[in-house]
């Protein structure tokens, strides 16, 4: 008593080019229980749509199959479509004959043309057998995780912070900030990093509905999008961060010395310290690797000098649990290591620093005053050598991608030294120049007219030592010439990578991660902050190397999905899930111990109707179920089914081929 | 559909079964969602060719597929199947890979004990973004079921065997 | 081997106590050696009980029937039957509470030439695992070996494999004997009964045998104690335990040594896996 309808599309030429529409439709009507067969340009248009609808009212049809692009590309559409028509949007299939023929047999188009036949073939099989399917409401907690408090994590806390929905967000280190506070001024504008920081670092601090937890990581995630619960463990900081003025006595004190993070290892800093002066919050916390009351129980001299006593050295961890809606993942980036770069001297050369060392030393906040020195002696260099791409565009030694900023940052390093050390000349080696942003080339343009750089188009060969120099030796691409270069300092802008924990990360959330690290995102082009997780989004460099205007535009999108996630009190779910049907099941319970989110428990049911003996039975929480068929696959009853993917239905697909 | 299915030829490898001259092999391919049916979508993207003998199946996890699945589909219609699913670790319902991957093993050893070559069906786990393995994949199963010859001959005039 | 009399006494005991309802144990068809299995019901029926190395059959299928649902059930187990019960508690099929089990740390019992079983020489577990009293002296745990029948098969080529086993498969009846004799099969309506139209009914055409041998197998696979209670009910005497050790085997080599039923509360080799599961035979 099926009656189907197929509807093919011909793609524009996507489809129509390699596979023959015509004759598909034609063996589509061939098929028993099909009704109706029709092919239009593009199906997924209104008036393809408005085909559907018209042939499901008046061919009365059970069940449609729409053979066109991927399903993960219009199913949603076309399910709409139906359901406008009355007819319930569970009861579509659709045949991919796009990605799966059209687009990958284009030398056989007969052997194109057959498979997309057979493919209809399986969709109408299973479409037959799919049953209607209602959504699920299910309550959502309205409130938002943010990892990290770089300044993706921080706009996307304010933005949602904004819409009155609480936020919390965790940060690793003792202070948020992140990459950005280490900067000296920023392309294209030459704004202060800090000035432009630190009123949105205070406005997160100071803000209603953001509960800040610095020092702290995130230990587990568990649950579903609106259903989380997330286990956060606070770090010891030591500090009672409450009774603490940050007066700074304790720092002054201290006598151990640690290489200071935040300057990238060119100063120190002590154990117990506070990252940077402009820190928010901006309370010590004591380095547990590296303080010796902690260790050796010797010393205790923070403690003495502090005159509030907020220095408690039997402080612990601490785990606690938040509920949460929605996660925002802002875990920023790491600098790759230059040391395979041999034959540049790396690590054996003093005066070869890296990108971020040399932000750090023009840095009015810095370890050098704001004036770049050398290393190897502390005089400040006249000849400093620039060179891109280190690490970047490399498939040999480094990194396939290009990290996009180096260009951008290396015009405004040529700019600030200028600024900071008259009389200097910089020499930038470079492959290409990318300033594709508002206002960039210009920017660059003004770094070459302003400063008189001289920029090389060449690769450095290799770096050797003359006396106290550095010859930096490459070619002048332009020219068709070896040059030499001799430098006080050279300058490596070295690749940026994500944050080393990102795989680790990424499997406690559950997301997937591409090669590099990088987490992914749903779709490259059409969803670039949302995670094929539902409720996990990314923003910043945490998916893929970006500026500052790119970072907090996406952070401000991942804010507007999180607020449309908890528009409603309600959430829909997708109902292809499981259930149980309790006449056939055992009670063996060995679906519980393979559901992976411990959807399902044991229960007690009467064996009969209105009996007083009870039987166990498996029940599956509706809420909590994803709909991955693992219990249904080793159900050995058959008493589990996984709503659009039932067992006849699968089967159907297999035999019809 | 059932009364078609159900007095089939019990399709354990007959060595005696010729393929005829334009025979093409009937590949089943079971793909889990959030991995390799995007990654096979993405082969598609980027317009890598690869032989038409396989038929796609979606399910959401590699986990979903019931070893009877596999049973069926050389039984009834697949001279071959491919089952691809997310790498270990990386499954998008976290632990479903890891459970389905000891069936495969047991159901693959014992279809070989019980007289089907090894070859008949194969695993492999490919991710979203792996669109040429993809291709690979398909080319080396195609290749594999040719060289075994079919399982089947009874079938459909409508696909050249 | 031979503990007729403890086990008579025994059972005396436990109905005069009070403490059973039924008891599942062994007795003499009085006209050859065979046993049967004997349900009894009070103490006057105890001296049908006997055990000894004919006392072959895997008592433990009766915990699935009418007879011994929701009583207090005295029975006896050997070392297989007993990891049979241990999986059929993990799966909350029986209470322990309702139970009085006998265990006997098994010699080995005979097969119908009246040389020691297959399956015994093979045990990996002579002693019962699970027992409110244990008769006789427990000798360990054993050295799992690999069935010799089906290394033999696994010998042969692929093509005399196949064709051995369209002969066992032919000769399937489908009575499901195998499946109502075996201790773990116990789902009300089995899977392959059920009206659906995924899956075949009760056809008695070779490709149904293979259906519904396959499928069963590998619901067992990782459960299976080498009872050979199947084997021993088949009508068509067909080799049901090749099947079976070959996926024991599998599972052995390849899960961390996995055997079924040896440790309370542990559950078939498909309910777990382990992050260094063998992954090569996947591209």
């Amino acid at each position: 008593m099926a009656r189907v309808g197929v509807f093919v599309c011909f793609c524009g030429a996507n489809i129509a080019d390699f596979v023959d529409v015509p004759a598909v439709v034609e063996e589509s009507k061939k098929i028993k229980d099909v009704k109706f067969a029709v092919h239009y340009k593009y199906m997924c248009s209104d008036p393809g749509q408005q085909i559907i609808k018209d042939a499901i009212v008046q061919n009365r049809l059970t069940s449609v199959v729409v053979a066109a692009c991927s399903p993960r590309m219009h199913e949603k559409t076309f399910r709409r479509a139906v359901a406008e028509a009355g007819l319930n949007p569970y009861l579509l299939e659709i045949a991919n004959i796009r990605e799966h023929s059209s687009w990958v047999h284009q030398k056989d188009k007969k052997s194109a043309t057959e498979k997309a036949a057979d493919l209809i073939r399986m969709a109408v099989a299973k479409s037959i057998a799919n049953e209607q399917l209602h959504a699920i409401s299910v309550p959502v907690t309205k409130r938002a995780l943010v990892i990290g408090g770089g300044i993706a994590g921080i706009q996307a806390a304010l933005d949602i912070a904004d819409a009155k929905i609480p936020v919390v967000l965790v940060e690793k280190s003792p202070s948020i900030g992140g990459r950005m506070a280490q900067l000296d001024e920023t392309f294209p504008t030459l704004d202060c990093s800090q000035c432009i920081l630190t009123p949105k670092m205070v406005d997160v601090a100071s803000h209603p509905y953001i509960e800040l937890i610095p020092y702290s990581e995130v230990m587990e995630l568990d649950g579903f999008v609106g259903n989380y619960k997330v286990k956060i463990k606070k770090k010891a900081s030591y500090v009672n961060f409450s009774t603490c003025t940050g007066c700074g006595a304790c720092q002054q004190k201290c006598p151990v010395k640690v290489p200071n993070e935040y300057n990238m290892g060119i100063d120190k800093r002590k154990a117990i310290y506070t990252p940077f002066p402009q820190a928010v919050p901006n309370k010590p916390v004591i380095d547990a690797n590296h303080c010796n009351m902690l260790l050796k129980g010797k010393c205790g001299i923070c403690a003495k000098v502090c005159e509030k006593g907020a220095i408690d050295y039997t402080m612990k961890d601490e785990i606690i649990e938040r509920e949460i809606g929605a996660v925002v993942v802002a875990t920023g980036y790491d600098l790759w290591d230059p040391k395979p770069y041999e034959e540049y001297g790396v690590g054996r050369f003093k005066d070869i620093i890296t990108s971020l060392e040399f932000e750090r030393m023009v840095s009015a906040n810095g370890p050098t005053g704001g004036v770049p020195v050398r290393p190897s002696d502390g005089k400040v260099p006249k000849t400093v050598v620039f060179i891109k791409c280190i690490g970047s565009r490399d498939e040999a030694k480094g990194i396939e991608y290009c990290s996009k900023i180096c260009c951008m940052y290396t015009a405004k390093h040529a700019i600030l030294l200028h600024h900071k050390v008259h009389d200097s000349h910089a020499y930038i080696f470079y492959m290409d120049i990318r300033a594709a942003g508002k206002g960039y080339e210009e920017f660059v343009k003004r770094a070459q007219v302003e400063t008189g750089a001289t920029y090389l188009r060449g690769r450095v060969s290799k770096i050797y030592r003359k006396d106290d120099k550095l010859i930096v030796r490459g070619e002048d691409g332009q020219l068709g010439q070896v040059v030499e270069v001799e430098a006080d300092l050279v300058v490596l802008a070295t690749a940026i990578i994500p944050n080393k924990d990102n795989p680790d990360l990424a499997r406690l959330l559950g997301v997937s991660y591409d090669k590099y690290g990088y987490m992914s995102e749903a779709h490259p082009k059409l969803r670039p902050v949302e995670t094929a997780k539902a409720g996990i989004f990314l923003a910043g460099c945490t998916q893929a190397p970006k500026d500052i205007p790119d970072t907090v535009s996406q952070a401000s999108a991942c804010a507007a999905k999180v607020c449309g996630l908890f528009s409603g009190d309600t959430m829909q779910k997708d109902p292809m899930i499981s259930t149980v049907n309790t006449d056939n099941c055992s009670g063996c319970q060995n679906c519980i111990k393979v559901c992976p989110y411990q959807a399902i428990t044991a229960e007690e049911i009467p064996v009969a109707r209105g009996s007083k003996e009870m039987r166990i039975v498996a029940k599956i929480n509706e809420g909590v179920c994803q709909g991955c068929g693992s219990c249904a696959a080793v159900c050995r009853s058959m008493a589990i089914s996984l709503a659009g993917f039932t067992d006849s239905q699968i089967i159907n697909e297999i035999v019809s081929i | 559909m059932d009364s078609e299915v159900k007095n089939k030829i019990v399709s354990i490898e007959k060595p005696q079964l010729e393929a005829p001259a334009d025979w093409q092999p009937v590949i089943i391919g079971i793909l889990c969602n959030w991995c390799s049916y995007a990654g096979s979508d993405l082969t598609g993207t980027s317009r890598i060719q690869y032989p038409p003998n396989i038929r796609i199946i979606r399910v959401p996890c590699s986990s979903r597929v019931d070893p009877w699945f596999l049973i069926k589909s050389l039984q009834t219609s697949a001279d071959g199947v491919l089952v691809s699913g997310c790498h270990p670790g990386d499954c998008h319902y976290i632990t479903g890979n890891y459970f389905a991957r000891r069936r495969f093993l047991v159901t693959k050893k014992l279809l070989n004990f019980v007289g089907y070559h090894e070859d008949r069906i194969q695993f492999s786990w490919v991710s979203a973004a792996e669109g040429p393995k993809f291709a690979k994949v398909v080319e080396k199963v195609t290749q594999d079921i040719r060289k075994l010859g079919p399982l089947h001959l009874n079938k459909k005039e409508n696909f050249n065997r | 081997m031979d503990y007729t009399k403890q086990i008579q006494d025994i059972a005396a005991r436990l109905f005069s106590e009070g403490k059973i309802d039924v008891f599942v144990g062994y007795r003499s068809t009085g006209y050859d050696e065979n046993q049967v299995p004997v349900i009894i019901t009070d103490a006057g029926e105890v001296d049908k009980l006997v055990f000894n190395d004919r006392s072959v059959f895997n008592l433990v299928n009766y915990l699935k029937f009418e007879q011994t649902r929701n009583k207090r059930v005295g029975i006896v187990v050997k070392g297989c039957d007993s990891r049979a019960l241990n999986l059929l508690l993990t799966e909350s099929q029986v209470k322990r509470d309702n139970l009085y089990i006998i265990g006997i740390a098994c010699e080995g019992v005979l097969g119908e030439d009246g040389r020691k079983a297959q399956n015994c020489l093979e045990c990996v577990m002579p002693d019962a695992v699970v027992y409110d009293e244990l008769l006789g002296t427990p000798s360990g745990k054993r050295e799992y070996v690999v069935n010799a029948d089906i290394l033999e098969i696994a010998a042969k080529g692929l093509t005399e494999r196949a064709a051995y086993f369209e002969d066992v498969f032919s000769s399937c009846i489908r009575c499901n004997a195998c499946r109502h004799s075996c201790p773990l099969c116990y789902c009300a309506k089995c899977c392959i009964d059920q009206d659906s139209s995924a899956l075949y009914n009760g056809s008695n055409t070779e490709s149904s045998a293979f259906h519904a041998l396959m499928t069963w197998s590998l619901h067992l696979a990782g459960r299976c104690v080498d009872c050979r209670n199947c084997e021993k009910a088949c009508p068509s005497h067909l080799p049901l335990h090749l099947l079976h050790k070959q996926n024991e085997m599998v599972i052995y080599q390849n899960f961390q040594g996995h055997l079924s039923g040896l440790v309370p509360e542990e559950r078939g080799a498909f309910y777990k896996y382990s992050l260094s599961d063998p992954d090569d035979f996947i591209m």
